[in-house]
């Protein structure tokens, strides 16, 4: 072929409008989708805002234990439900040794750390022996990892691992039962310092937290660790050139997520005051990604701003959806089939939009080769 | 892995040895732990006739949605997550054949006839979307599915349905989630040509309907086009230098698996007895994929025999474990054992190092 | 030496965390506290209800107790403080005493008895364990271990 290349970065750059709408479509359509359900919902503006408030310090510190995989090329982590398990776990077992409020918070996450730890490390082995694959992988890791946990809990929780509280075992005498009341210890993060503005809650320590864990994160980026992990993440044979530990970074991005997503997990579970013990975490996997991906995050690029934006895009359409389903047609099932299918739908977009950049990138990048070859051949 | 050739095994022992190798070790975990469950159910009180026909039953329900994995892999798509799309074509099929009011065994052929135009369709688009994205098909196949499955649960709440079988009594709009088939084709395939010996109970229409479908598939791969599929998934560039469109046959080996997956989805309700709509079908892809790759199938590599055996053993394990485990333990872990084995033989599939080139 | 220094670090780290959960699991312990206004008898002794009790824990009035009535609190830690407004007999004036009892790290329900506690008897004799009564449970369904994605989140 003796046609010109194009320039490879020809087709990106495009004229201003075109691309800001093409880059941030899924956010874009979210708006879309919320301008339009929020007058149908019939939701009052300071009801929304507070709703969405405490959604947000509900679960902005879990979407933030997805940035650090993303970070080092490891796609979405449907491993964080890891994470979510092992704050479960520590849970259980701390509401058993009737340990309340926040003290009994501070426990959980401290305990949650080692199980953490441990399924990370699990789940990063794998990862590692899947390279290219990990997305899939990591999510029928966590499908896996479901059956060992209802093993545990279910059955060995009991007989063989001591509970003494017989009121969260089944009536059966062993295994957990479907729901644990965390009562003693519902909302003792969020009020502990809280006011309200114009019918809004704040919970300031809350909020403070997941400012700190923001702080964490954009220090993080600058040490050595977070360095080498964008390395891995931005071209693994060229980080593994550059000497770095490709394997162990790897490994240690997922169990920094997993440790992360438990303690996240135990803020979330600390505000809705009850625990599913077989259904919480398995929700929190899929919501959490979907709302990273409408906060504008790709595949292989998320920062805390798309955290943020997420959180308050998705959850908004969470709310309005169900009541906008029902006055426009009438049942009441539509809204809440219609929030599911938007979803997987943004996750599926998101997925798509990813898969056809890289080949796109890397299709120009051959044309690319392709054309200094044949300058160098004419040279 | 070293180049160079070991010493071919000769001796006896040499070769089981390699056999064994080769077929890996979960599978043998799997195939030790279903054969140790025969063993031990006569011992515990289980009714083993019962328990055999109920394996033979189940397998004949499900083999076809596990032979619906065999062109994906064979083409290089991968295993195929994104079944529930071709299980939404079937069940479109299997409910507009009821409110056209066809009734009877036929109407299990009237099911696949209007399921197969919105298989093809949605195999097409899907094919379409799968061409674009090489290397990624596995996750977006498998959230296709789910977002399918999903907008479906709408459609159904939506779609202007009629038939005092299939919708809800009091408001008279949207479907039911469970709707039977008796009167329609409930055991359509099954009582055909049944076979009763004593205690046994085989239904031998469904089996043949099976080997019908295998045997039509077996042909195919035989074919040149069958043939080039293979190519296509085992070496691309190969393919590609051979002159073979690599985008069509892919289209093809797409279409192919979505109608099997409408088919399969078919053949599953006959057997069971009930049309399952809204959330049953979000999951299915799972056992089907777990299915044929315990009987030792890989990402890019499927016969039939893999689904045959696959399916035995995966349905053997789902019908035996319970009863056996509740009359021996008094404790129904047959969930949780089915959910780590079936996801523990996809994860050891998955980190297999392929020699697929893109 | 680099290694050496990341050692003691992660030692260190490993040590503060389990301080603090030793901390928290002190100061964490819940405990619920039930007050009876009943009569009790000790050594021979009759110790009497009182007409009347208001119980007062952290400024809110947790409990008015007749005769033989039973009120209770929850409570994080192991110093217990409450006030007791007590009237003995009808037509007395009301006594206003303040109470700070040490709850024994091992039991969940605590019972105390009023009357005994005021007369300033040992801790053993007004203080005993809340026995929950083996109640009937509703019928609970069998786990199904199901991914139900219509809940809310």
């Amino acid at each position: 072929m003796s046609q010109l290349v194009k320039p490879a970065s020809g087709r990106s750059s495009g004229k201003g409008i075109g691309a800001f709408l093409a880059g941030n479509s899924v956010p874009i359509m979210f708006i879309l989708i919320c301008a339009v359900c929020i007058p149908i919902s019939g939701f009052s503006v300071p009801y929304l805002l507070n709703e969405i408030m405490s959604r947000l310090g509900r679960n902005a510190f879990l979407i933030l234990s997805l940035l650090i995989p993303i970070m080092a090329g490891m796609g979405l982590n449907f491993g964080m439900t890891l994470g979510a398990m092992a704050g479960e776990i520590a849970l259980i077992f701390v509401s058993d040794w009737q340990i309340w409020g926040i003290p009994g918070m501070v426990l959980a996450m401290i305990v949650s750390i080692p199980f953490s730890v441990l399924l990370g490390l699990f789940c990063g082995k794998i990862l590692n022996m899947a390279k290219g694959r990990e997305m899939i992988t990591s999510y029928i890791i966590s499908f896996f990892i479901n059956g060992v946990y209802q093993l545990v809990v279910l059955y060995m929780m009991g007989p063989i691992i001591p509970i003494a509280h017989s009121s969260i075992k089944l009536p059966r005498g062993y295994g957990i039962r479907n729901t644990v009341s965390l009562l003693n210890m519902r909302q003792s993060l969020d009020n502990a310092v809280s006011f309200r503005i114009g019918g809004v809650k704040i919970p300031v320590i809350t909020l403070l937290i997941i400012a700190a864990m923001c702080l964490l994160i954009v220090w993080f980026r600058r040490t050595k660790l977070g360095q080498d992990m964008r390395a891995v993440g931005q071209d693994l044979q060229v980080a593994k050139d550059a000497g770095i530990d490709v394997e162990r970074t790897r490994i240690i991005s997922i169990v920094i997520s997993t440790v992360l997503a438990g303690i996240g997990m135990i803020i979330y579970l600390q505000n809705m005051g009850n625990l599913s013990t077989y259904s919480s975490h398995s929700q929190v996997g899929m919501f959490c990604i979907a709302a990273l991906l409408v906060g504008g995050a790709s595949v292989d690029r998320a920062s805390i701003g798309n955290v943020f934006l997420g959180v308050i895009l998705f959850h908004t359409m969470f709310i309005v959806a169900p009541n906008a389903g029902t006055k426009i047609t009438g049942d009441s099932m539509i809204g809440e089939y219609f929030r599911v299918f938007v979803s997987y739908g943004v996750i599926t977009v998101a997925l798509i939009m990813y898969e056809t950049k890289k080949r796109r990138a890397r299709a120009s990048m051959g044309r690319q080769l392709e054309a200094e070859q044949q300058e160098a051949m004419r040279a | 892995m070293s180049e160079t050739v070991n010493k071919t095994p000769t001796t006896f022992r040499e070769r089981v040895m390699e056999a064994l190798r080769s077929f890996g070790l979960p599978r043998l975990i799997i195939a030790g732990f279903l054969l140790l469950l025969f063993i031990l159910a006569p011992f515990v009180n289980a009714d083993l006739p019962m328990q055999i026909t109920n394996t033979i039953n189940r397998f004949s329900w499900n083999a076809v949605l596990v032979l619906a994995m065999v062109p994906m892999v064979h083409s290089g798509c991968g295993l195929n997550f994104g079944l529930p799309l071709g299980i939404v074509a079937g069940l479109l099929g299997g409910t507009l054949s009821i409110e056209l009011g066809f009734r009877g065994p036929m109407s299990f052929f009237t099911s696949v006839l209007i399921a197969t135009p919105f298989a093809l369709l949605f195999g097409v688009g899907y094919g379409w979307l799968l061409n674009h994205i090489k290397g990624g098909e596995m996750m977006i196949a498998t959230y296709v599915g789910f977002s399918s499955v999903s907008f479906m649960c709408m459609m159904w709440l939506l779609l202007p349905y009629h038939s005092p079988n299939m919708v809800w009594g009091l408001s008279g709009k949207g479907l039911r989630t469970t709707i039977s088939l008796e009167g329609y084709y409930d055991k359509a395939l099954a009582n055909f040509l049944q076979i009763n010996i004593g205690k046994f109970s085989i239904p031998v229409g469904t089996l043949l309907f099976f080997a019908l479908l295998a045997f039509c598939m077996w042909a195919f791969l035989h074919t040149k086009t069958g043939t080039a599929m293979t190519a296509v998934g085992s070496n691309p560039t190969f393919a590609r230098a051979a002159g073979i469109n690599v985008d069509k046959i892919r289209l093809l080996s797409v279409v192919m698996s979505t109608w099997l997956g409408a088919v399969g989805i078919l053949v599953y309700q006959q057997g069971f007895g009930f049309i399952q709509l809204y959330n049953a079908p979000f999951y299915m892809a799972l056992p089907a994929v777990s299915a044929i790759l315990i009987g030792g199938a890989s990402v890019n590599k499927a016969s039939i025999m893999n689904v045959i055996i696959g399916t035995f053993l995966f349905q053997g394990i789902v019908t035996m474990t319970p009863t056996v485990m509740n009359n021996m333990i008094h404790m129904d872990m047959s969930e949780v054992i089915r959910m780590i084995a079936s996801n523990g033989m996809i994860l050891y599939a998955l980190t297999r190092k392929t020699e697929v080139r893109r | 030496m680099k290694n050496k220094k990341q050692w003691i670090a992660r030692i260190l780290t490993v040590a503060v965390l389990l301080g603090i959960a030793a901390v928290m699991f002190v100061i964490g312990r819940g405990h619920t506290v039930y007050f009876d206004n009943k009569t009790a008898e000790y050594n021979g002794t009759q110790y009497s209800a009182f007409q009347r009790v208001n119980v007062t824990v952290n400024g809110e009035r947790m409990a008015k107790l007749s005769k033989r009535d039973r009120g209770m609190a929850t409570w994080i830690g192991q110093d217990f403080k409450m006030e007791l407004e007590v009237t003995e007999n009808k037509g007395d004036d009301p006594k206003i005493i303040p109470v700070s009892i040490k709850l024994p790290y091992g039991m969940d329900g605590i019972v105390v008895n009023l009357p005994e506690l005021v007369a300033g008897l040992p801790q053993e004799v007004w203080q005993s364990e809340f026995v929950p009564v083996a109640t009937v449970e509703e019928p609970e369904e069998e786990v199904i271990p199901e991914d139900d994605m219509l809940g809310d989140f």
